[in-house]
């Protein structure tokens, strides 16, 4: 055990006296929080819809005459009323004028724009540069529909107000979610199986890295002739656990205390993402480290089997595949958090790590089940973290070639 | 304290590797590990050092199972092997606090042994800043850090300067004088000479030959003598020696300044005296002669290629 925290010690040191690993922890974390400040000293109001105190701008306040942007219109079908432009339009400046003129006003772009009302349902748009989100066009469609609405009403001697309140009569209902609402935590379960899948890839890439370095500047031999595989293979993972979690504990840490600060500023327009309840966070810390360290020992081992790190990626290809799968499988059935597919992979060490996270975020998960997985995912962190220490233990003097993963269980089933 | 390596095999898959390796040595002394490239000693080492575990055969220390784990053990192996891109101190304190030191005492021996081979200013530098000689200097402190009983060195020259040379000289000197056991395994004759008192000739995964340097040279040099004349070359020395004198000798080597001659049996080396008296010939150089340890494993070694 002693030796055990001197290697943890050791290999910590390594991330925590890295100036690029703090940097770019602490880079990443202020940028986070820098953002999700913004509304608090920047109007988004366009953006969020909500609109800060103090904003120089206070609402209602009209756009000044000069600065009002030129439309122009003809009205062949008699229908348009410009008083209605002019309320759906608060930015632009309408006036009237010929179909000719309309085309060679915007041609010289002295306006921005120029509609040409050929028929009751039925007008010509006229714009010089059309761009990527157009949308003056849809706005006059719309008033090209209330217009058509007014006149249908005139002639046929109805009254609009009352036809609008009939058609668009307001429905209140009480919705009350007995477990789980689905819609809402589905987007910050898929980020959440993302951040995790990218955890197991980034620092298992990392911990194998740092295996085959140790072989190949021959480290090893000195090592392992000073302590037990075990006690290097366990303190290199659990480092390399605790450098993941505190990165992205305080990226995370930072990004959701920074949007709970500014929720009111945001309008709640991220809660899909960051408004995580706190069992489906305490979920994705037990279950996402326990799948991180499983698979950590494994990428371990792969590192161990190879001499030089250029062979690291071909080495762990296997593990990467399964890691793929996993990640595959957990973001299709996110839309079926209680089909029997992800209920069998909740329970399977190589996948609860995504899988019963999102299960318990989402859908109906009996307590028993969390436990059941748990413990097969501690079981399987053991079993894994033994294994991976025979692999490293075989693997880590024997250079040369890659050792293929198949002809190392071989020869540590004989060995023993 | 007594080592002794008793019938070492040792199979990689199907290939036997050693078979059947004894040799034995004793606090205060050094064992020389010799062999050619492949012979076995790195894989006797490992196992030793319980890197490997040997097929079959024993190890015992004192009579009892030796268990690496129980003694203070230096190993410098023949691929050096420490971190680039960490601190010479850390790394140091590292690996002994990992032999069983507390932190404290691990500083000051890491610090101890660097102004002992004179790299005290590196203490703080990462070691792939250091030159090549410097790094082997803080490998072989790392291996000396935690002040072990048995130390074991596998080519420690290669890579240093005679200046270098000299300092560890004189440390791997100062560890037998403090009744440390040591297994040095080399390539260079002339050290393992200057410190071992007991060698191990290893090849092809078998003791050769084993024991005492001395009785080894004694053994060797029996029966065989140097000559050399001022007035004869040694090429016609050696034409006159075969000539007139083939009945007491026969020329069986030649060095720089010398003829070897092997004594014929029943004759003996006062007899060839006495005829090379009454000759013309101007005897510059006559007596027994010693081999030198390379001279040994030349012989020992070569003739079964």
């Amino acid at each position: 055990m002693r030796k055990f925290v001197i290697v943890l010690k050791y290999e910590l040191k390594e991330y925590f006296s890295n100036k690029v690993f703090i940097g770019l922890t602490i880079f990443l974390a202020a940028l986070g929080a820098g953002i999700l400040f913004l509304p608090r000293f920047v109007d988004m109001s366009g953006f969020t819809g909500v609109k800060i105190v103090g904003s120089q701008e206070e609402p209602g306040e009209e756009t000044p005459e000069d600065e009002k942007q030129l439309f122009l219109y003809a009205d062949q079908a008699g229908i348009v009323k410009e008083e209605i432009l002019q309320q759906m339009f608060p930015d632009a400046r309408w006036q009237k004028a010929e179909p000719d003129a309309i085309k060679t006003s915007v041609e010289a772009q002295e306006a921005e724009a120029g509609f040409v009302v050929t028929g009751k349902t039925q007008y010509q748009y006229y714009v010089f540069n059309k761009p990527m989100a157009d949308h003056n066009n849809a706005m006059f469609e719309q008033a090209m529909k209330l217009f058509y609405r007014m006149d249908y009403c005139d002639l046929a001697g109805w009254d609009l107000d009352e036809v609008a309140a009939m058609y668009d009569v307001p429905i209140t209902v009480e919705e009350q979610v007995l477990n789980k609402d689905s819609g809402s935590n589905y987007w910050y379960c898929y980020v959440l199986v993302i951040i995790v899948f990218m955890l197991i890839v980034y620092y298992g890439q990392m911990i194998a890295v740092s295996v085959t370095n140790e072989k190949s500047n021959r480290a090893i031999e000195v090592l392992v002739t000073s302590t037990s595989p075990n006690s290097l293979l366990f303190g290199k993972v659990v480092a390399g656990a605790i450098g993941g979690v505190f990165q992205m504990g305080v990226l995370l840490g930072a990004i959701l205390l920074s949007y709970q600060a500014n929720r009111e500023q945001w309008g709640g327009m991220l809660d899909m993402f960051l408004h995580i309840p706190a069992e489906v966070i305490w979920s994705f810390a037990f279950f996402g480290l326990g799948g991180y360290l499983f698979y950590a020992f494994l990428y371990g081992a792969m590192g161990a089997l190879v001499s030089k790190t250029e062979d690291v990626s071909k080495s762990a290809s296997g593990l990467m595949v399964v890691v793929m799968i996993v990640y595959f499988f957990s973001l299709v059935q996110l839309t079926n958090v209680d089909g029997i597919v992800i209920k069998v992979l909740s329970f399977l060490p190589v996948s609860s790590y995504s899988t019963m996270f999102a299960r318990i975020g989402m859908g109906t998960v009996a307590i028993w089940e969390i436990i059941v997985s748990f413990l097969i995912l501690v079981l399987s962190i053991f079993g894994a973290g033994i294994l991976g220490a025979k692999l490293y233990r075989m693997g880590t003097l024997r250079y040369g070639n890659p050792i293929k993963l198949g002809s190392a269980l071989k020869d540590l089933k004989k060995s023993e | 304290m007594k080592l002794e390596v008793k019938g070492i095999h040792k199979s990689f898959g199907d290939k036997e590797v050693l078979h059947g390796v004894s040799f034995e040595v004793e606090s205060g002394r050094a064992l020389g590990l010799l062999g050619r490239n492949g012979a076995g000693k790195t894989t006797t080492i490992r196992i030793l050092m319980d890197v490997f575990h040997a097929s079959s055969g024993e190890i015992l220390l004192d009579g009892k199972r030796f268990v690496p784990s129980r003694h203070q053990i230096g190993y410098l192996p023949e691929e050096r092997g420490l971190y680039p891109k960490r601190t010479v101190i850390d790394q140091m304190v590292y690996l002994a606090t990992l032999r069983g030191m507390r932190s404290k005492e691990a500083k000051e021996s890491a610090k101890k042994w660097l102004a002992r081979l004179e790299v005290a200013e590196y203490e703080t530098k990462k070691l792939e800043t250091l030159s090549k000689g410097n790094q082997q200097k803080v490998q072989l402190a790392a291996t000396l850090v935690s002040n072990p009983e048995i130390v074991i060195l596998d080519e420690p020259f290669s890579g240093l300067d005679p200046v270098n040379s000299q300092i560890l000289k004189d440390v791997v000197n100062e560890l037998i004088g403090e009744n440390r056991l040591v297994i040095f395994s080399s390539h260079q004759m002339s050290y393992v000479e200057e410190f071992c008192d007991n060698i191990a000739i290893i090849d092809q995964g078998e003791v050769a030959l084993a024991g005492e340097l001395k009785d080894i040279k004694k053994e060797y040099g029996r029966n065989r003598l140097m000559l050399s004349a001022g007035n004869y070359t040694l090429e016609q020395l050696r034409g006159r020696i075969e000539r007139e004198w083939r009945d007491i000798a026969e020329v069986s080597g030649r060095k720089k300044e010398f003829l070897i001659l092997e004594l014929k049996d029943g004759a003996d080396k006062r007899r060839l005296l006495e005829q090379l008296a009454r000759s013309d010939v101007d005897v510059e150089r006559f007596g027994d002669y010693e081999p030198s340890l390379n001279d040994i494993f030349v012989a020992k070694v070569g003739e079964e290629e």
